[in-house]
């Protein structure tokens, strides 16, 4: 495979200021995409990356219920660690059953599988700050083996602030629906993410805010659309990407 | 064009694990040959109910120095299998061969550093802030060990982590092989590694899955799951004429259930279909299936989906068995452990028995190797995770 396509992107973002600075187009909780079972008790990561998905499905026009996907998170259900945590200095500690199920890093990607009626592979994964660019890599790997199409969705939700001060403050989820190939109606064709060393690393401004933020150059190039013919963005710490135009 | 999907075999060329059966692959192997339960009760800290555990016991090698601020027991039962037999070596070895950059880490967890995150804790809720050492990317998150290894071999390729419960490490080889199919790397280290912490017993706990004492997967008589912990280590390359002795990573098949949070299918559909896609990327058969290394928790339910989706995938299910109960659920390093138990199955020739097992369950009704069969070789092994959210995977392994 010498490129994947991209055929629908999504993002989202609860700050209403935040969203405004964006230079691509970014929702609110869209409670709709969030099924009644889950709203009242969903945590803010599953309500952004549900949204972001449900974007990026709707603009591709692809059926959720039949797309493997691939989760990524920093921190994935840090809220609900965080009060586990809490819960387990106690002298008698007793955790609730349902906040224990629902601390894993694939608790989204569990519910989207329930919500959606999909039984495809669901994969949840983390790499720091170079979390969008290594689940861009491991989208890359299952297009170039298996062909097709999947859902990437990278998010995460607002960290509680002792524990990386400063950082992961505004929670943001954004999704691509990535086909295998060159298809002639993608928004962008993508080239396999590489590492440079000497390359600068994403701007630690976006970073500290939010480390998806590094998708910021892939997703301002997805909205803006025919500008160059190719074009090396910087995803994370010195990982990259060709995007070509249509 | 209709075509079917495959993936190329991928060479294990060397692999090593620390478990509470003990410190490498030798003391694992006199194991399961004696199949004695290797759970006791808790050293790591103090637990208001009765269970057994997994723990590794033997004393844990310090971080260097200038990796210190990812020192945590996660990444130090890492380091720890790191030092055995020659899987370091095979590694720096892959390094000089390919280039640091063609090198790569995957690794599947579900606690990652979080017994030192509980720990902080208590010092946050004493004081209001969090200990000046602690460091919630290097330790907590769930790539930290990753990373951590990624230094301490000085690699430069893709380095990341599989976090999906207790399928978190079979996915990781499944991620690993595709590393390399796709021609992004040319060798990479899979990591399976998992420690205890109050979060997960007491989670578990919580759910009523805890057994009190030592746990009898595909038992009738079984009554929950022992929580243990470990680090596995496999290095994956492509097959060459040097590695041909080597035995061989076939496919790993990945499904869910999409049914529940932490209940299985009940007919063990998402098990059937990762089980199924497993055979089918490989392009082998079900009854060209030897031995099939069972998840099998001792949990009522688990246990009971997975006999049905044996049951579903073959019409004469191979001779299977579990091993938890000879070193607990390891959790997320569960997928990787087990296929190193596989892979000494393949290469010493015997099947492993079911630790515990005493009297047939008959709604399992699976051909059960209760002890190790030392007689019938097998070529061709199964080996299944499953986890919560219904997050299934099964690894097809052959012998060289």
């Amino acid at each position: 495979m010498e490129r994947m396509s991209l055929l629908g992107f999504g993002a989202c973002t609860p700050d209403a200021e935040f969203r405004a600075r964006l230079p691509f187009p970014a929702s609110g909780i869209n409670r709709d995409a969030i099924p009644a079972m889950l709203r009242r008790r969903s945590s803010q990561a599953t309500q952004i990356a549900f949204s972001a998905a449900t974007l990026a499905c709707a603009q591709a026009g692809c059926s959720p219920a039949s797309l493997p996907a691939v989760f990524a998170s920093v921190a994935g259900e840090i809220q609900t660690t965080d009060q586990l945590c809490v819960e387990l200095c106690k002298a008698d500690a007793m955790l609730s059953p349902a906040a224990f199920h629902n601390s894993v890093q694939n608790t989204v990607a569990g519910y989207w599988s329930i919500a959606q009626q999909c039984t495809q592979a669901a994969t949840a994964l983390a790499a720091g700050y170079d979390t969008f660019a290594m689940a861009l890599l491991e989208a890359w790997c299952q297009l170039a083996c298996h062909g097709g199409e999947l859902l990437l969705v990278c998010y995460d939700e607002r960290w509680p602030d002792y524990l990386a001060p400063g950082q992961g403050q505004t929670p943001f989820a954004c999704a691509l629906v990535l086909a295998a190939e060159r298809l002639p109606d993608a928004l962008l064709q993508i080239g396999r993410p590489f590492f440079d060393a000497s390359a600068s690393s994403a701007s630690a401004t976006l970073i500290n805010i939010n480390p998806i933020l590094t998708a910021m150059p892939l997703l301002t190039q997805a909205a803006a659309g025919n500008q160059s013919s190719q074009t090396r963005l910087l995803i994370g710490t010195g990982w990259q990407v060709e995007v070509y135009d249509r | 064009m209709n075509r079917t999907p495959r993936i190329a075999p991928v060479a294990i060329t060397a692999y090593e694990c620390v478990s509470a059966a003990g410190d490498n692959l030798n003391a694992l192997h006199t194991a399961l040959l004696a199949n004695r339960s290797c759970v006791k009760p808790l050293q790591l800290f103090e637990l208001p109910f009765e269970t057994v555990v997994g723990e590794v016991i033997s004393p844990l090698p310090a971080v260097r120095p200038h990796l210190q601020h990812y020192a945590c027991r996660n990444a130090r039962l890492a380091l720890h299998a790191l030092a055995q037999g020659n899987i370091r070596a095979a590694t720096e070895r892959a390094l000089a061969r390919y280039g640091a950059g063609r090198v790569g880490v995957v690794l599947g967890t579900s606690t990652s550093g979080i017994y030192e995150t509980e720990i902080a804790y208590k010092q946050l809720l004493r004081d209001g802030a969090m200990p000046g050492d602690f460091s919630f990317l290097h330790t907590h998150t769930a790539q930290a060990s990753a990373e951590f290894l990624w230094h301490e071999l000085e690699l430069r390729g893709p380095c990341y982590s599989i976090s999906t419960a207790c399928s978190s490490s079979a996915k990781a080889l499944g991620a690993a092989q595709r590393l390399l199919d796709a021609d992004v790397c040319d060798a990479v280290l899979v990591a399976g590694v998992d420690s205890l912490c109050r979060l997960t017993l007491f989670g578990f706990n919580s759910l009523q899955l805890v057994s009190p004492e030592p746990c009898r997967p595909m038992d009738s008589g079984r009554q929950g799951i022992n929580i243990g912990e470990a680090a596995a280590l496999l290095l994956l390359e492509r097959p060459a004429s040097d590695n041909a002795a080597c035995p061989r990573l076939l496919a790993v098949g990945e499904a869910s259930d999409a049914h529940h949070m932490s209940a299985p299918h009940p007919e063990g559909q998402g098990a059937a279909d990762a089980m199924n896609r497993a055979l089918q990327l490989a392009g082998r058969r079900p009854e060209q299936v030897d031995y099939i290394n069972l998840h099998a928790t001792a949990s009522q339910l688990n246990d009971l989906s997975e006999a049905n989706a044996v049951h579903r995938v073959f019409r004469h299910p191979p001779r299977c068995a579990g091993v938890k109960g000879l070193l607990g659920h390891t959790l997320g390093a569960a997928g990787a452990v087990e296929v190193t138990i596989s892979l000494l199955a393949l290469e010493k020739g015997f099947l492993p028995g079911n630790c515990g097992f005493q009297h047939a369950d008959p709604q399992c009704a699976l051909p059960i190797v209760a002890d190790p069969d030392l007689n019938s070789p097998p070529r061709l092994i199964l080996s299944n995770a499953f986890g919560f959210g219904g997050n299934n995977a099964s690894v097809l392994l052959e012998a060289a």
